[in-house]
Formats: C-alpha cells, structure tokens, sequence
C-alpha cells in the first residue's frame, strides 16, 4: 500500500508548507503595518477632505503609473522564475530574478527623481513651503513622504532578499526539487507589489 | 545521496502545480488594463465625486485579489493560506470599523 503520510522528524530536514506558512504570518504582519498607516490616511482624508485633493496635484501622475507598470512587471517575472525553477530551467530562473532587481533599481531611480523634484519644491517636512501650508496639506505630504518611503525601503530589502536567492541558486542549494526560499523571496516580492497597487491611487489619482 | 529517495515520501511534491509562463503573462496583462482603467477613470474625467475613491478602491482591490490568487499562488495552494488571510483581513475591517465609529461619535 502507498501511503505518503509521513510523521514528523522521520529523517526530512525540512517542511516546506511550514516555511511558506511562516513567510504568509510575516506577510500579514506587514499587512497591518501598512493597514495602520491607511488608516491614519483615511481619517485624515476625511477630515482635510480638500486639502488632501488640492494637494496630490503635486503628485506626478505619470510618475506614479510608470513604477506602477514597471512593479507590476517585476511581479511577473519574479513569478515566471519560480515556473522557471519548477520546470528545471535554472538559467531562466536566475535571469528572471536579475530582471525583478533590475526592475527594481529602475523602481528607485523614477522614485528618487520624483522626490528630488519634491526636495526642490521645499515640500519635505521640515522645509519653509511645507511649514507654510495648512494643516491638511501638511499631513498628506507627511504622509506622502512616510509612506512611499516605507514602501521603498521595502523594494530595497525586496531587491537584497532577491540577490540572496541568486547566491543560493548559485550554491544549490536552492534548485528544481527544493525552491521554497525562492518562493518566498517570490511571495515578499508580491506584497511590496500589493502595497503600491493601494498607494498609487490613494496618493496620485485624487481628482 | 540517493536522489530518488527525498520528498516524494512526503507527498508535498505530489500536488504541486505549475503555473504556465502564458498564465503568468496573462495575469500581468489584465493588471496593466485595470492600471489603466484606473488612471483614465481619475486623470480623464469621469466626474464620479466621492465616487472616484470607491471606484479607486474597488479596482486597487480586483488587482490585490489577481496578485494574490496567480502570482502568489493562492489558488493552487492548499486551502489554509486563503483562510489564514480571510482571518487577517477581516480582523484589519474590524479595525476600520472600530477607528470609523471613534471618529464619528467622538466631537
């Protein structure tokens, strides 16, 4: 008879539903992370209703769209890779993880033009424009800067955790019947992605 | 090491599946048209008014649940992830509910 039950510690080193298990309960406390901060957006786009609207006319637009694109772009190829990996093409893998840092790096460089033109406009917190703004505008550009920041700093530890699995791939000791490390590289990649899907909208398409 | 020997005892292996890079691309293509069903809906016009946040928020989720589903394999894992995050996101409602209803009642 074939039965696949197998009890735990009877020889496997590991568990690979327990690691992405693990990975989701640390995906949800970023959730929250980032659920507090939208909350504190939400009551305060209540209050400062028009401030917030007057406001994100900053906001370039296609600035916004374009990393949009580009993350939504990285999402895919970060998922092809693990397709890759299971498939047992080990090169493509390794490509379509460089693609998703590269996608990444191009991320950085539209974010730090688009803060750079903010920084000239005196808009950061702390800077004379800003601190002569209403109290409503105020706190969207706080908010603005908080959050996105967050966000980056995020698509940085992404793009490291990403050159990890590289290393590993390299190493082999992530490979065709064991990729759990890539998957959650992959799963990490996706919510950065899933963060800006609401960012976006919430913070450019104010009209 | 005996190659033949690992994890297929286990059963893991067994139900795995491999989403198709045609799959993938499709998922991203969708996304890239709700992105821009997004933008034309606020940038161009379409005076919904208090609308538009609804609107925004409906189609920002339609691209959570795609993300989630395809590219974070939710829908071919087993059942527990997709429980594990109804949990999640249901107590992060109860949060909003709870933070609106402060700020309502408060003066």
């Amino acid at each position: 008879m074939d039965t696949t039950f197998v009890l735990p510690n009877s020889g496997h080193h590991r568990d690979d539903m327990s690691s992405k298990m693990g990975m989701w309960l640390f995906l949800f406390t970023e959730l929250l992370l980032f659920g507090g901060l939208f909350l504190v957006y939400m009551i305060y786009r209540f209050k400062y209703h028009d401030a917030f609207l007057h406001a994100s006319y900053d906001l370039n637009v296609w600035f916004g769209g374009v990393n949009t694109i580009v993350l939504l772009a990285s999402s895919m190829s970060v998922a092809m890779s693990i397709t890759a990996m299971q498939k047992g093409n080990i090169k493509l893998s390794k490509n379509l993880i460089w693609l998703t840092i590269i996608a990444a790096g191009i991320f950085l460089v539209i974010k730090s033009f688009e803060w750079s033109a903010k920084f000239e406009h005196g808009l950061f917190p702390g800077m004379e424009h800003y601190n002569s703004m209403g109290n409503g505008e105020r706190l969207f550009f706080f908010l603005y800067f908080f959050m996105t920041g967050l966000h980056a700093l995020h698509v940085i530890i992404g793009a490291i955790f990403l050159y990890f699995i590289i290393r590993a791939i390299q190493k082999q000791k992530v490979r065709q019947d064991k990729y759990m490390f890539l998957e959650n590289g992959g799963l990490y990649w996706h919510l950065v992605d899933l963060i800006w899907i609401y960012l976006f909208p919430l913070f450019y398409l104010i009209h | 090491m005996n190659p033949g020997n690992h994890d297929k005892t286990t059963g893991q292996e067994a139900h795995v599946h491999i989403v198709s890079y045609k799959e993938h691309a499709s998922t991203f293509l969708g996304l890239i048209l709700l992105t821009i069903m997004t933008v034309t809906v606020s940038v161009f016009g379409a005076d919904l008014y208090t609308l538009t946040v609804l609107t925004a928020l409906a189609i920002a989720s339609a691209k959570a649940v795609v993300v989630a589903m395809y590219f974070m394999h939710l829908k071919y894992d087993p059942k527990i992830y997709k429980a594990m995050l109804g949990v999640v996101l249901v107590l992060f409602i109860v949060f909003i509910v709870l933070t609106l209803i402060d700020y309502l009642i408060r003066n």
